[in-house]
């Protein structure tokens, strides 16, 4: 498999004048293949965004190097080359809409690359069909829902053709139906697309669906497995600030009192199938 | 807010409405210097013919035309005014005390307000009928010869076009911390004017954190979107010229050359 | 206070085009110390409803009544509901303004005239509801504090008014876990120390479940359920239908139930959940 992020030994110090460095990275060495969905998890401050902002060079590491699909980050040749593979979506679905129209916000990126205006006008079409927006491309974005938004910001990204997706707690200001939408075009765009998934999320009940769940305390990875290692494994979330979602909870109940519930069950409907 | 009618774009399918930004700037430009040129009441009457058939073949609704007028009035009656009161010569009309209104001051003060208004109903005109996002590619494009002398043409396009995008959300977002004020005592309503000014501060602290919150966070979403400012970019919709923007541009030509030729 | 609506109607901009009608005739009864939740999709109504509730919209047509007395009426002065009925707005960090935590707590009650002594100690009684230290917290600045102070802070100030109801719009809205958690157990706490009325409006159904006795479920600008939330839960089909969702162990236990076990399904703790299904299914 295609390691699409190498992360080779990371150090990050934000630098304040008053207080002196502090340390937000802490020495991080993680490969993400190509294809993968993983969750990244963590209590406010654990360095989760700013470990997010270094995928794609918009933060440079203080010690270490990162390689994204090849690429490192550390040279300034290589930072477009980054930013149009690396795609990313930020928590506030508001501040990442640069244009007055729908259309026209999806196809920032590509003017950005000097996208040939008729290619550009196919491939924004193509973005909106994808997340389901097409029938609302003259739209003014302030109109638009929560969940629509964040959709939006993903078409943008895609329009550009990225190899991977890195999506800063996209749900976070949404509402039970806007995080739903922004999940299913999440799942989406990694089944058919074959795009690599990175998704921050304080939301457990998300970090369910990934691949590998990576969970970060003070600036560094503090464990790494399959959320079913995670979540039942006993792996103590609690004292990190964190919690297990209802459902696994449930089960590790279930399972102290001695009823046996096989490995890999997380779910509601895995569990329904598992106990009928 | 529903007064701010002044400029606001209304979609349309007329003439005015298709021309292309570029010619439509220009032309605008050209009639604002035929307003500066004319020295006669005639040149006033003929230039005001003109416009009042553009706006017949605009199809803009008059009352909402009229309507986004209304605050321009005030600076033209005291436009008027100033000059009733302080331009002096020639016979006088009227006498109070010793306040008088006279010939020049009439004469001048009509000319003044005259130029001010049809000034004003032009670019109205123009602004009515062109959408904000073209206006910023026009403006883009009309500036790029001026980039040597260091004036940024796509940047000023950009600004533009991120104000008009944020407008609506600022909106939003003031009306919802003035409800969280008034939610706990705040009092935006009673008072003088001072009292009125001094209450805004828990509504503009806020509201100028936000935006420049909001300003950081766009930022990193442009630069990780490949923003790199305006070389090389490419545009989705592509500014093209018709016929109909020769014509346009050819009459505006005409109209300042025909002033400045026939004396009007 | 008793807060009660009849057919409360809401059309915003009425006459123009843009009209909308928010509210449909809504009629509820809230008594003095319950605990009670507001749940509904986005457009729903719901944050429309609340702010008729002190007095920040006027209803189109219907009534509020306070205690029996209706504000437009001139049966109680708006100024007053206000403080008695404090309202706290989803991300309410964002209406910090004052230089310092004590002079931003201080506001609400400085706007009813408090003064001095009794001022500070307000602002004391705030600050310690939310589980803010007073004397760590009140001359720093609300902008240097971390998201989660920040928001405690906000709603500190809202608490030194000491009002008789507060509603809280989302309160915990893009919070971490422990954020989440640690604001609720606040929140139930001076629900109960203080015997405040807490109207929650929110989009957590597991917590709503948990913490409040009555739910109201907002559904395109009508009132379509109300009850407990057992009450409520049972009708699965209706609350899917309006966008909602199940509280995950709601959603388990009506699931096993479709299975033809004859299982409990108003249960919402994961103690009484585990218990049930173990005694159905242990050895079975």
């Amino acid at each position: 498999m295609n390691a699409i992020f190498e992360l080779k030994n990371v150090t990050f110090d934000y630098s304040f004048d008053d207080t002196g460095p502090i340390r937000a990275l802490n020495n991080i060495s993680l490969t993400i293949n190509e294809g993968e969905y993983v969750a990244l998890i963590g209590p406010n401050g654990s360095g989760k965004s700013t470990l997010a902002r270094h995928l794609n060079a918009i933060l440079l590491p203080t010690a270490g190097e990162i390689l994204v699909d090849g690429f490192t980050t550390m040279r300034e040749e290589n930072r477009w080359e980054i930013r149009r593979r690396v795609g990313m979506v930020f928590q506030n679905p508001d501040n990442q809409i640069v244009a007055t129209t729908v259309e026209e916000d999806v196809a920032f990126g590509l003017e950005n690359l000097g996208v040939d205006s008729s290619l550009m006008a196919k491939r924004v079409t193509e973005a909106l069909e994808a997340v389901g927006l097409q029938s609302l491309k003259n739209h003014a974005p302030h109109l638009l829902s929560g969940g629509q938004k964040q959709r939006l910001a993903i078409a943008g990204v895609i329009a550009m053709r990225p190899r991977c997706l890195v999506l800063d707690e996209p749900t976070a200001m949404l509402d039970p139906r806007g995080r739903r939408e922004v999940l299913e075009t999440v799942k989406k765009m990694k089944q058919q697309e074959g795009i690599t998934i990175v998704h921050i999320t304080h939301f457990m009940e998300e970090a369910v669906e990934a691949d590998r769940v990576i969970v970060m305390d003070k600036g560094k990875i503090i464990h790494e497995g399959t959320p079913a290692e995670i979540f039942t494994g006993g792996v103590d979330l609690y004292s990190l600030d964190l919690e297990i979602p209802v459902i696994p909870k449930l089960i590790q109940i279930l399972r102290s009192q001695g009823l046996v519930v096989p490995p890999g069950v997380l779910k509601v409907d895995e569990l329904v199938d598992y106990l009928c | 807010m529903r007064s701010v009618t002044l400029g606001h774009y209304l979609p349309g399918n007329s003439f005015l409405h298709k021309l292309d930004p570029r010619i439509k700037l220009s032309s605008l430009l050209l009639l604002i210097i035929a307003l500066f040129l004319i020295k006669t009441f005639w040149g006033f009457i003929l230039f005001a013919l003109f416009i009042l058939a553009v706006f017949i073949s605009s199809q803009l609704p008059w009352r909402y035309f009229l309507r986004g007028l209304k605050p321009i009035l005030y600076i033209i009656v005291f436009t008027l005014f100033l000059h009733f009161l302080f331009t002096k010569g020639g016979k006088v009309y009227l006498r109070l005390g010793a306040i008088t209104v006279e010939e020049a001051g009439v004469y001048l003060g009509a000319f003044m307000t005259l130029r001010l208004a049809l000034l004003v109903i032009t670019t109205i005109l123009i602004t009515l009928t062109t959408s904000p996002m073209s206006f910023a590619d026009g403006i883009e494009f009309l500036l790029r010869p001026f980039r040597r002398l260091g004036i940024p043409g796509h940047e000023i396009a950009m600004m533009m076009t991120i104000a008009l995008r944020f407008v609506p959300t600022l909106m939003e977002e003031s009306d919802k911390i003035r409800k969280a004020q008034m939610a706990r005592g705040a009092d935006f309503e009673t008072g003088n004017v001072f009292r009125r000014a001094r209450n805004l501060v828990p509504l503009l602290v806020p509201l100028f954190v936000s935006a420049f919150r909001r300003a950081d966070e766009l930022a990193i979403a442009m630069e990780a979107r490949c923003y790199r400012g305006g070389e090389n970019r490419t545009k989705l919709r592509k500014l093209q010229t018709a016929p109909r923007d020769y014509y346009a541009i050819a009459t505006a030509c005409g109209l300042v050359l025909g002033i400045v030729f026939s004396g009007l | 206070m008793l807060i009660e609506t009849r057919d409360l109607r809401h059309t915003y901009m009425p006459g123009t085009p843009f009209q909308v009608e928010a509210l449909k005739g809504i009629s509820v009864k809230i008594e003095q110390g319950e605990f009670v939740g507001i749940i509904g999709e986005t457009g729903s109504g719901k944050s429309t409803f609340v702010q008729h509730l002190n007095g920040l919209l006027r209803p189109s047509s219907g009534k509020i009544l306070l205690d029996g007395r209706n504000p437009w009426a001139g049966e109680i002065k708006l100024k007053k509901i206000r403080s008695s009925i404090a309202l706290l707005f989803q991300y309410p960090e964002h209406q910090l303004f004052e230089e310092t935590v004590f002079k931003d707590v201080a506001f609400g009650p400085r706007s009813l005239g408090l003064e001095g002594d009794e001022l500070e100690e307000r602002v004391r009684f705030g600050l310690e509801l939310t589980g803010l230290d007073y004397k760590f917290y009140k001359d720093r600045s609300p902008f240097n504090l971390s998201g989660g102070e920040k928001r405690r802070v906000a709603m500190a100030g809202i608490l030194a008014m000491k009002p008789e109801a507060v509603i809280l719009d989302e309160p915990t809205a893009g919070m971490d876990p422990s954020g989440r958690r640690r604001l609720m157990d606040q929140i139930e706490r001076f629900h109960k120390e203080e015997n405040l009325t807490v109207i929650l409006v929110t989009h957590n159904m597991e917590e709503v479940s948990r913490l409040a006795k009555k739910l109201y479920v907002f559904s395109g600008g009508q009132l379509v359920l109300q009850g407990t939330p057992a009450e409520i839960f049972k009708n699965t089909a209706l609350i899917r239908k309006i966008g909602l969702d199940l509280p995950p162990i709601t959603d388990l236990l009506h699931k096993l139930k479709k299975t033809g076990r004859n299982i409990r399904t108003d249960l919402f703790t994961l103690e009484e959940a585990s218990r049930e299904i173990l005694h159905h299914y242990r050895g079975g």
